[in-house]
């Protein structure tokens, strides 16, 4: 579809006339055109990518990559690609096909400015790009560490848990007898509060009939004396006196001769 | 083949073939991809880490709304320096000495500021022509000068790249043609005047990176004030 687009274009520039004027604008047009398609938005292949290799490949003099060398060893030996440069340089030289003239100062002065700053801080860059990479790496390694240690740690705690558990029973025991013992107290207090009770009741029994009793006991022998008493007639009262009169004297004078 | 001067600041034609549009592109062709790997080469991460600390240093004073001019002045700062650095190699074309490609870049961009600020914020756009403390009598032309100021910006951010450059360049040219023709001369002489070459070599490459921040950090500001 886009190349129909652009054909019509061309066609249509070519017939108005326009191909000359619009000459540096035909690439500017294409990419319009172009950019109605979706460009790639996802790795085109979901599969796991091949790792990267470990180093760049290697290079001589920072430019010749070493295959080059290996290419032309067999037929020229070590010399083979120095000789090449040498004989392309003064080729180029003396055909003046590469002029001298002060661009040639000046490319000297900036390829020794960059081959300076190359060798000199080359490796330091490096060694920084690796710090990136290794502290990127040693962030996610941390993230994973940090949770290994958070299992490690669960799994202590719910070992110890599980300790507990087995001790449990232990504590179900001490309180069970703790209880049976409350229990048992409880009873044992019940039981001589029923015994107290039961003898209080029972005293009160006792004590009404011996109260009961001594009332008896008193009233009658009041009564005995009571009738005593009215049977004592007047006479027998003076007989009696005289009798005890008689009775103290004798007593008297036998007291006397006893002092 | 005979060099003038100022055949450097010519732009490139190849059989008729202008070559201007594929020179202001090329630079585009040495910044590999980031693909979807996790650890990169050192290539990539250090074009990453690059990336990112321009983006950080750029986009720290500006705030959220601005955040917005992040990826084109990421890119402009990375076209910049990269098309300034590679000026410095031989027998290269450097679009940035042609005033018409600086002044492309310069004069849309801040009157995109201009106009944000002057859209969003009109007030305050124009009560920056105006700085705070400044004495009653002085307020007219006070604001005269900051309209001049406000408009020659976009002049001044093309120019001043387009005339660093050209500038350096020509120096280069000049001062390597004195090394040439003095070779043969006064080879001493010549040999001082290497060295002077070789300075300027190495100010012209830091002067490289200076006026791509420069540009980049100038329209920062300008953001700063408008968004």
């Amino acid at each position: 579809m886009p190349t129909a687009l652009i054909g019509t274009v061309f066609e249509s520039h070519l017939r108005l006339g326009f191909f000359k004027k619009l000459n540096g604008n035909f690439l500017i047009i294409c990419s319009v055109l172009h950019t109605s398609r979706p460009l790639h938005t996802t790795q085109q292949c979901l599969a796991p990518l091949p790792p990267l290799p470990e180093k760049g490949g290697e290079v001589r003099y920072g430019l010749i990559p070493e295959e080059f060398f290996q290419f032309l060893y067999p037929k020229t030996g070590v010399t083979g690609p120095y000789m090449l440069g040498t004989g392309l340089v003064l080729y180029l030289l003396s055909k003046e096909i590469y002029v001298i003239n002060h661009e040639t100062v000046a490319a000297a002065c900036i390829l020794s400015v960059i081959i300076y700053g190359v060798k000199k801080y080359g490796s330091d860059v490096a060694a920084f790009a690796d710090k990136l990479n290794e502290e990127k790496v040693a962030k996610a390694l941390a993230v994973k560490n940090e949770a290994i240690k958070d299992l490690e740690t669960a799994i202590e705690r719910e070992k110890k848990e599980q300790w507990r558990v087995e001790g449990r029973n232990y504590l179900f025991d001490a309180k069970r007898n703790n209880i049976a013992m409350l229990l048992e107290t409880n009873y044992r207090e019940r039981l001589l509060t029923v015994y107290n009770e039961v003898k209080k009741r029972l005293d009160y029994q006792v004590a009404m009939q011996n109260l009961k009793r001594q009332k008896e006991q008193d009233h009658m022998i009041h009564w005995v004396e009571k009738n005593v008493v009215q049977s004592i007639t007047p006479q027998q009262q003076k007989e009696s006196i005289a009798k005890c009169i008689l009775d103290l004297k004798a007593l008297s004078k036998s007291a006397q001769a006893a002092v | 083949m005979n060099l003038s001067f100022f055949d450097q600041f010519a732009s490139p034609y190849f059989l008729g073939i202008p070559l201007i549009l594929l020179s202001m592109l090329f630079p585009a062709l040495l910044f590999p991809t980031p693909n979807n790997r996790w650890i990169t080469n050192r290539l990539s991460t250090i074009q990453l880490w690059s990336l990112h600390s321009i983006t950080k240093q750029l986009m720290t004073p500006l705030n959220k709304k601005g955040h917005k001019w992040a990826l084109i002045l990421t890119s402009l700062t990375t076209l910049l320096l990269t098309i300034n650095l590679l000026g410095l190699l031989p027998y290269t074309f450097t679009p940035t000495t042609q005033l018409s490609m600086n002044m492309a870049l310069a004069f849309p961009l801040w009157l995109a500021t201009l106009l944000t600020g002057l859209r969003n914020q009109p007030s305050i756009s124009l009560g920056h022509l105006l700085p705070e403390g400044t004495p009653t009598p002085l307020i007219p032309a006070l604001i005269m000068i900051e309209t001049t100021s406000l408009l020659i910006r976009p002049l001044a951010l093309g120019v001043r790249l387009t005339a660093n450059l050209t500038a350096g360049h020509l120096l280069i040219q000049l001062i390597s043609t004195a090394t040439t023709a003095l070779l043969p001369i006064m080879p001493t002489v010549s040999i001082l005047t290497t060295s002077i070459l070789f300075l300027l070599t190495i100010l012209e490459v830091a002067v490289a990176m200076i006026q791509a921040y420069v540009f980049v950090l100038l329209l920062s500001l300008y953001l700063q004030e408008n968004i």
